[in-house]
């Protein structure tokens, strides 16, 4: 298989060395004509013949560096047409005939060329329209005019008279006619076109496409100094400033072939850094993962998505679900596996006419892509594990209030009324009643106060209405004033923090105060609560014994809460030295 | 015993509520209207001209502060008709704003205390005259509140006592009862209370009060 590779490669070699003896031999002959039968200078001869050699060196250029871009081909085409043109000029009936016929041909194939740029095909309608039209004015024309050619003087040449193989019937009117109506046609309307759809595309043109499209705008340079060139040709007796436009002009075609080369190979250039891609990627974080795929394909604009499979969406580089682009100057490229898509690509659509350069990219990024993918995944179920926890927080956070106002309006009302009722029968019949009853009536008025009591203190520890009413400073000033220790409040609030928060912060402080009194044996607390770059920062310290356990359940589930909010819970207590609680919780702040 | 106090009597539990009701016209008291809401407590307020609303703080529809807002509104477009706050647990800090600026006719109790069924129609009684009533566990906790250094270090722990007995709206006879001292040893306290918190200039009523703002304030 080797073998055949090789000898392919060889009779391709073969191929083009003929074909640039070919192009050389033909370009020395058609100067030759033009400076033997037209009676051209040798240097302009040489410059037209020029452009074809452009066109065929760079046709040869583009076609073995890409291969599957029909561009090469066509422009190898167009070279040889530019170069047979040449043989018009020829006295020889055939040779004129043959190629003034077909000559012009060699025109529509320089802008079907370019419109063809850079993916060797014309996609777009409108442009696809013109070309079809080129090639029509480009052929029609010239060979009706043959029909009329006697000899007699052409428009564009040496007075000396050539033979058409074609003549019907001689008329000069009639060739004047269709030369100019060619020219103007050619050179006027369509020129004038291609120009606009040149304009079009770089318009329409994301960063990346302008840059690749660059040779279009030496490209609708070119034509419209030809097309200026044409004109004053045709229409004025006595050309004014024709040598200056010739040259330019010239310059201009013989440019412009390996200027649209250059064009390829610079996405060749892309391609090069797609290959240094996978080495580079080892050393990238997921993070930079769309930096250096938008750098290796040239394309700052684009955006890196991943597939999650479990949720059945695109998401972006933090997990938020993506919408892809169904229109609307966006394309995307999906980078699929064995196991289905990984990721896909949101890019300019200029991509699209190199599918081997995305999918080269997407390959070489793809180990890299599903390392992201698993990270991004992960980090997504942490999302949604922490958003969890936080809804747990918070249902509790609700359930508490509920039971608390439950409480609050009915057992312990109740609870109380009935002690006021018998304690008011008590009084009603004191003196009347069996003391034994007394008794009885009293202990359970003082049974039930102590319920009462009980409930009060343990529905208050549930959720305080005060905190959800005024917030935390008036909860923490009730609830310091209900210790049997002085305690220093001190707060520095922004803003109101949204209740979470504000529910956790009011739980830290109040279940390190209630572990003061229980066992610091302190003499004074301080808690100070301070809001400082989105975090709520409750500090509790007192000068008490020291050696409390942060394992202890209350302060672990204080933990636990606070975490699910992200935020941290430290206590610090060294025995002897006093109990240091802090803990940060996070806040954005609450409208309220 | 003076013409019967008129009250009216606000709280949305309706068993608790006429277990006052019959407490207070057991006491001689006239209860001339009930009410679950507070609107329903300012429009009886405004029908009736009570001496006296017991008003509980939570009641619909939110079951917050209700109360507190009704007791505002009372005091400040009737003044005239004193009123007695209710509450299950210490919600001291906006009771006592309100009670610092006008401490007469004004009372704040725990719920619990209404079966200290004498202490509670005293209560009543002494802040339809226009007296003072405060929980003592609220006052105690006003107490425990207390870290800058005051005037109020100066006083002995039994002047501290008498003054907290003061500040709960206790007149001197009642906290000779309470402490099983003469009147005449509570009067001595009293007025050292007064020397120490420089208050002897004022007339004898006022500085029992601003002796009581300047214990309450700590």
């Amino acid at each position: 298989m080797c073998d055949d590779l090789g000898r392919r490669d060889r009779l391709l070699n073969l191929f083009r060395i003929s074909l640039i003896l070919l192009g050389v031999v033909l370009g020395l002959v058609g100067c030759r004509i033009q400076v033997d039968h037209l009676h051209s200078t040798a240097a302009r001869a040489l410059a037209q013949t020029a452009a074809g050699w452009a066109f065929l060196l760079a046709g040869l250029v583009a076609w073995s560096r890409r291969p599957a871009n029909r561009l090469g081909p066509l422009m190898l085409a167009t070279a040889f047409a530019l170069l047979l043109r040449q043989l018009r000029y020829s006295h020889d009936p055939a040779l004129f005939t043959a190629f003034f016929g077909l000559g012009d041909v060699a025109f529509a194939l320089v802008g079907h060329s370019i419109l063809a740029y850079p993916s060797g095909r014309v996609t777009d309608g409108a442009e696809r329209m013109l070309v079809v039209a080129g090639y029509a004015v480009a052929f029609c024309f010239p060979v009706a005019t043959l029909f009329f050619y006697d000899g007699s003087p052409l428009l564009l040449y040496d007075p000396s008279p050539r033979e058409s193989l074609l003549l019907v019937r001689g008329s000069e009117n009639a060739v004047e006619l269709l030369q100019k109506t060619q020219i103007v046609l050619f050179f006027g309307v369509l020129a004038a076109l291609f120009i606009a759809l040149i304009v079009r595309r770089l318009a329409r043109a994301g960063p990346r496409g302008r840059s690749v499209l660059a040779p279009l705008l030496l490209a609708g340079v070119v034509i419209a100094l030809r097309a200026v060139f044409e004109c004053v040709f045709t229409f004025f007796d006595r050309p004014f400033a024709l040598d200056t436009l010739f040259w330019w002009q010239i310059s201009g075609v013989i440019a412009l072939p390996l200027g649209l080369q250059a064009g390829l190979l610079r996405a060749r250039l892309a391609r090069s850094r797609v290959g240094s891609l996978v080495l580079e990627l080892e050393r990238t974080p997921p993070q930079g993962l769309r930096d250096a795929l938008a750098r290796a394909l040239d394309d700052p604009t684009l955006e890196l998505v991943f597939w999650l499979p479990e949720r059945g969406v695109f998401v972006d580089a933090v997990g938020t679900p993506v919408d892809l682009p169904s229109e609307g100057g966006r394309a995307l490229t999906r980078l699929d596996d064995e196991g289905g898509p990984v990721a896909a690509l949101i890019h300019d659509p200029i991509l699209l006419e190199e599918p081997q350069l995305v999918e080269a990219a997407g390959a070489a990024a793809r180990l890299a892509l599903a390392n992201a993918r698993l990270q991004i995944e992960l980090q997504a179920q942490l999302l949604a594990v922490r958003e969890s926890r936080s809804r747990i927080v918070a249902a509790t956070d609700e359930e508490r209030r509920r039971i608390e106002r439950d409480l609050h309006d009915g057992a312990q009302q109740r609870l109380l009324a009935l002690a006021l009722a018998l304690r008011t029968a008590e009084r009603r019949h004191h003196g009347s009643l069996d003391p034994e009853v007394e008794q009885l009536l009293a202990g359970a008025v003082s049974e039930l106060q102590d319920a009462v009591r009980e409930l009060r203190d343990l529905t208050h520890g549930f959720h305080p209405t005060l905190l959800a009413e005024q917030g935390l400073e008036a909860a923490l000033a009730s609830l310091s004033a209900r210790m049997p220790v002085p305690v220093e409040v001190r707060l520095q609030l922004v803003e109101r923090p949204e209740p979470q928060a504000e529910a956790a912060a009011y739980f830290v402080a109040a279940e390190a105060l209630t572990n003061v009194v229980k066992h610091a044996g302190a003499g004074t607390v301080s808690v100070v609560v301070e809001q400082r770059d989105g975090l709520l920062r409750v500090e509790v310290a007192d000068d008490g014994i020291g050696g409390a356990d942060s394992r202890g359940s209350g302060l672990r589930g204080l933990a636990d809460r606070i975490e699910a909010l992200g935020g941290s819970l430290v206590v610090d207590s060294p025995a002897g030295l006093g109990t240091i609680v802090r803990a940060q919780i996070p806040t954005r702040g609450a409208a309220a | 015993m003076d013409s019967a106090l008129r009250v009216v009597v606000a709280d949305d539990s309706v068993l608790l509520r006429e277990g006052i009701v019959r407490l207070l016209e057991d006491a001689g008291m006239e209860v001339v209207a009930q009410s679950a809401t507070a609107d329903g407590l300012l429009r009886s307020v405004v029908a009736h001209r009570p001496d006296v609303a017991v008003v509980d703080i939570r009641m619909p529809p939110t079951h917050t502060d209700e109360g507190i807002r009704a007791a505002e509104q009372i005091r400040q477009r009737h003044p005239e008709t004193a009123v007695l706050l209710l509450s299950q647990v210490i919600e001291a800090q906006r009771v006592m704003a309100l009670f610092q600026e006008r401490p007469e006719g004004f009372g704040y109790l725990l719920k619990d205390r209404v079966l200290e069924l004498d202490d509670f129609v005293e209560a009543v009684r002494r802040v339809a005259r226009g007296g003072t009533a405060i929980d003592p566990e609220v006052v105690s906790a006003l107490m425990g509140r207390r870290t800058e250094p005051s005037a109020l270090d100066d006083l002995t722990p039994r002047e501290r006592e008498v003054l907290g007995l003061m500040a709960e709206g206790r007149s001197n006879q009642a906290i000779c009862r309470k402490l099983f001292v003469s009147p005449k040893t509570v009067e001595s306290h009293v007025n050292s209370i007064f020397v120490k918190l420089r208050l002897l200039a004022e007339p004898d009523d006022h500085r029992r009060v601003l002796a009581v703002l300047a214990f309450l304030r700590g």
